[in-house]
């Protein structure tokens, strides 16, 4: 038996009808089409899949999209302003944080919610905040490089 | 030049990155695509006595169920060709496919995967590398004399490969030296483990198929394909849309075939994505586990008089491209040392494991890491500082190294001297903490490549390449390259890359060749625009063509600024007669000679183009009561040549130094006596992560190297991942009081070692 229910995400309602035992991370990718979300791992170990549901950051493989009813999704695709990059975006791009790419949604997810709750982190505070992000290819320096630069040109 | 100082690059795929946009392979939709996935062994060694797919084949939505029956019978792998696409009568590891299945939806083709019926006949498992090598072993491949292989590739027992280095006398160079030390090292295997895991799309369009993958080479998976389903290259297409890393786990022909073989079966497009124990378990492409035995001579003024060395590797079941592997732990083994006597061998054994293949530096962060742990042990035996021990027998400019190569310039020893400096810098070591300094080398590979560029009508630039961008930045040097060469803005030229059918031939995003070999490419197919621009210019500005200098989007006349006209004009001029169009591949560096060496299993890797150096100094913090080890810093200096992408070469940089601080504290693959890994998962298999990362502090020594790649370029990609392993070693060492002999230096292993 499927279950029907309306998808809040980046803002738009998503009615969508799927079996009850769907992970988040596959209605978003399949059923939604928004591809940004990547699978790493769909064990909770490399973050890829980060999405914000009310601004928390959740691991959207090991998450059942019925349970993310009446809640707000927030993925990769929801966070740019309007036709503008977001800060970090930009500071990702601007300090080589990007390589192949495919840990970048999910850094991107986990900073911005960091920020969120802590608008001035220390560098511990980013490197502890984006522990749940596996990265293979930058060896993190660039991206933590990014981060710093985001923090200090938060008002 | 500092890196502050130094222009600042923005990727040109980095906005699709960041945005979510840019499409991976696993993000492919197709109209009717079908779901893939496999069956494979999960048994290290046994017969098939009995393989029914029938009752799989009658599961809803279920298309397609392949197996060994279905294929051309065709045995395949570069060098030796011992694999087939499906198991055939024996399963040699647990990641073999024995079957496959493509289906409506992913849970019907796992039903039907479940349903098919194999029954196993156990056989003994070969998993020791000293056993395997003994007599009256238990071969892996007994039939293996029927195999194909390249000339020089043995067929001895489970020996899938050796080499060898002599040069000197060693036994009097042992006999002749004052201090004599031996020591025993053994790295376990580990993983590439790249965050994105493998995907292949495969369409057919009449009689061709087109083959999305995330590999690291289009055209070695497009040969691949060719050979296994019989097609001519013209048949095949292989496309890589965005691809989230490698580290030569993605090299090498994979899956495309049996994915393109299912497409045809079903008669749809088909989609494989491997899950994280898939990609552990299955792909040809482990860094190899390694037993090292070194002897090591000096004089009491600490001149190294002789060394002798042994390794054995782990080939795993099947042969990969790991034929040279031998060869090339045979150069670490020996190091950047000069050495008059050398007697080193190295064998790769087959065992029923996973198969090694390339990952990022083959053979060379567990070999440097035993060679430079020994090199620590011979200075502490002469009570010698390890790094003037270093300073006193590195090679140098000019000096014959180990296998009788003389090197041009180059700058291991200024590497050692800055890494040792800035990490002083760092301030006073509390009691326990410690530095350990490692030194590095690493070949760069000459390879043909092609490239064509074209400029439109518009003035617009166009790169058409046969190379890989899986994230290492050619987007960024290779449209630089381009705009130099015609006096142009890198912003000016759009990139199409990593399509077979499309792009002239490049061995791909392997052995740190890219900007070494598509970089000359490049550079001569702009360099035939920039002389047509020039002729056109000189028409139009009544000058001679070789006065006709390209800047700035302009062409000038020399001495004559004035005198121009922007490129975008004779652009548009072109577009009514003859196109601006090139094309380049230029002939690859050829090898430098050896002499005074005799090299057995000779894979061309005894002598290096364009060698690289580096040295790194690793502070590390130990907790005494648990055995944790903690890199707080690294200083890594690089002789890379010429750096042309900082932004890019740091980024290579600091990725491999924390990609060796997992091969050195936290990444290693276990096996059961069963001959399965105990740990294909990442909550078990440990990767660094952001809060483990260390502070890493890069400097480039840039020496122009003459016959190397673009401005005196070397590699990059794969040398910073060679010495930090060792330098950690180092340091832990000092604060034990001895090696930790096993690789990785686990927590369990440095407390064991401190009792």
């Amino acid at each position: 038996m499927t279950h029907e229910f309306e998808l809040q995400v980046n803002g738009i309602a998503h009615p969508v009808d799927v079996d009850p035992s769907r992970s988040l991370l596959s209605v978003i990718r399949d059923e939604i089409g928004l591809t940004g979300t990547k699978e790493g791992c769909d064990d909770c170990e490399c973050g890829a899949c980060m999405v914000l549901l009310d601004g928390q950051p959740v691991n959207s493989c090991s998450y059942l999209a019925a349970q993310a009813e009446g809640r707000s999704v927030t993925t990769i695709e929801g966070i740019m302003n309007g036709d503008e990059l977001a800060e970090i975006q930009k500071d990702m791009l601007d300090e080589g944080g990007v390589q192949c790419g495919f840990c970048t949604p999910g850094m991107i997810i986990s900073a911005t919610a960091l920020f969120a709750r802590n608008p001035d982190p220390t560098k511990d505070e980013i490197q502890i905040g984006l522990s749940g992000n596996l990265c293979r290819c930058t060896g993190y320096g660039r991206i933590l490089e990014a981060m710093k630069h985001t923090a200090a040109n938060r008002d | 030049m500092t890196i502050a100082e130094t222009p600042r690059f923005v990727r040109a795929d980095g906005p699709d990155k960041v945005t979510g946009s840019g499409r991976y392979t696993a993000d492919m939709q197709l109209a009717g695509m079908l779901a893939a996935k496999f069956k494979f062994a999960e048994v290290a060694h046994a017969r098939i006595v009995r393989l029914d797919i029938s009752a799989a084949r009658q599961i809803p939505g279920v298309l397609a169920v392949l197996t060994d029956d279905d294929v051309p019978d065709v045995r395949y792998s570069a060098g030796l060709a011992d694999r087939t696409l499906f198991a055939r009568d024996v399963v040699r590891y647990e990641g073999e496919v024995v079957a496959a299945v493509a289906a409506t939806t992913k849970e019907a083709a796992q039903a039907a995967v479940d349903a098919i019926v194999v029954e196993y006949e156990p056989l003994p498992i070969v998993d020791d590398l000293e056993a395997a090598t003994a007599d009256g072993a238990v071969l892996v491949h007994p039939e293996w004399e029927s195999y194909s292989a390249s000339p020089g590739i043995p067929r001895d027992g489970n020996v899938a490969s050796h080499s060898s280095v002599v040069r000197g006398d060693v036994v009097r160079g042992l006999s002749e030296a004052d201090i004599v030390v031996t020591s025993r090292y053994v790295a376990d295997g580990s993983h590439a483990a790249p965050i994105e895991p493998r995907a292949v799309v495969a369409q057919w369009e009449g009689d061709k198929v087109t083959i999305w993958s995330s590999t690291q080479v289009p055209f070695a998976a497009r040969d691949g394909v060719c050979h296994t389903l019989g097609l001519p290259t013209n048949r095949v297409r292989v496309i890589v849309p965005h691809m989230g890393g490698g580290f030569g786990g993605k090299c090498g022909f994979h899956y495309e075939a049996h994915v393109a073989a299912l497409a045809r079966a079903a008669r749809r497009p088909v989609k494989l994505v491997f899950t994280r124990r898939e990609e552990f378990i299955a792909p040809d492409r482990r860094r190899e586990s390694m037993i090292v035995d070194l002897t090591t001579g000096v004089k009491s003024d600490g001149t190294i008089v002789a060394r002798r060395g042994h390794a054995l590797l782990d080939n795993g079941a099947y042969t990969a491209d790991s034929s040279f592997f031998p060869q090339l732990a045979v150069m670490h083994l020996a190091g950047p040392y000069v050495i008059p006597n050398v007697e080193i061998g190295a064998e790769l054994v087959y065992t029923n494991h996973q198969p090694s293949g390339s990952v990022r530096a083959p053979t060379a962060p567990q070999a440097t890491w035993a060679r430079e742990s020994h090199t620590d042990e011979v200075a502490a035996a002469l009570g010698m500082d390890p790094v003037e021990f270093r300073l006193l027998n590195a090679v140098e400019t000019g000096t014959v190294g180990p296998s009788g190569q003389t090197y041009d310039e180059i700058g291991l020893t200024d590497c050692i001297r800055k890494a040792v400096a800035a990490s002083e810098t760092a301030g006073p070591l509390a009691d326990n903490e410690a530095v350990g300094v490692a030194v590095g080398w690493w070949p760069s590979i000459p390879a043909p490549s092609g490239a064509y560029v074209k400029i439109d009508g518009d003035g617009a630039g166009q790169i058409v390449t046969g190379a890989q961008e899986c994230g290492t930045g050619s987007v960024m040097t290779l449209r630089q390259l381009a705009a130099d060469e015609l006096g142009m803005d890198p912003e000016e030229f759009q990139i199409v890359h990593q399509d077979t059918a499309v792009a002239p031939y490049d061995t791909g995003a392997t052995g740190s060749q890219t900007l070494f070999n598509n970089g000359r490419a490049v550079i001569a197919a702009a360099g035939q625009i920039a002389e047509q621009l020039r002729e056109l210019a000189a028409d139009r500005l009544e000058a001679s063509s070789a006065d006709i200098v390209l800047s700035d989007g302009a062409a000038h006349v020399a001495g004559s600024p004035d005198r121009n006209v922007s490129i975008a004009k004779l652009a548009r001029t072109a577009s009514y007669c003859e196109l601006l169009i090139g094309h380049g591949s230029g002939p690859p560096p050829s090898a430098p000679e050896i002499s005074g060496a005799t090299c057995a299993g000779d894979a061309g890797m005894a002598a290096w183009v364009a060698p690289q150096f580096s040295c790194h100094a690793a502070r590390i913090r130990i907790d005494r009561d648990t055995g944790v080890v903690r890199v707080i810093r690294v200083d890594a200096v690089h002789d890379s040549g010429t750096i042309i992408n900082p932004t890019g070469a740091l980024g290579q940089v600091e990725g491999g130094v924390v990609m060796g601080i997992g091969q050195a504290i936290s990444e290693g693959t276990v096996y059961g006596t069963d001959g399965r890994q105990r740990n294909p998962a990442l909550l078990e298999y440990k990767l660094q992560t952001a809060a483990d990362a260390p502070e890493i502090h890069t400097q480039f020594v840039e020496i122009f190297t003459p016959d190397a790649g673009p401005r005196g370029a070397k590699g990059i990609a794969e040398a910073p991942n060679v010495p930090t392993a060792a330098a950690i070693a180092n340091a832990v060492t000092k604060l034990i009081g001895r090696p930790v002999s096993h690789l990785p230096m686990t927590p369990e292993r440095v407390w064991e070692a401190t009792r």
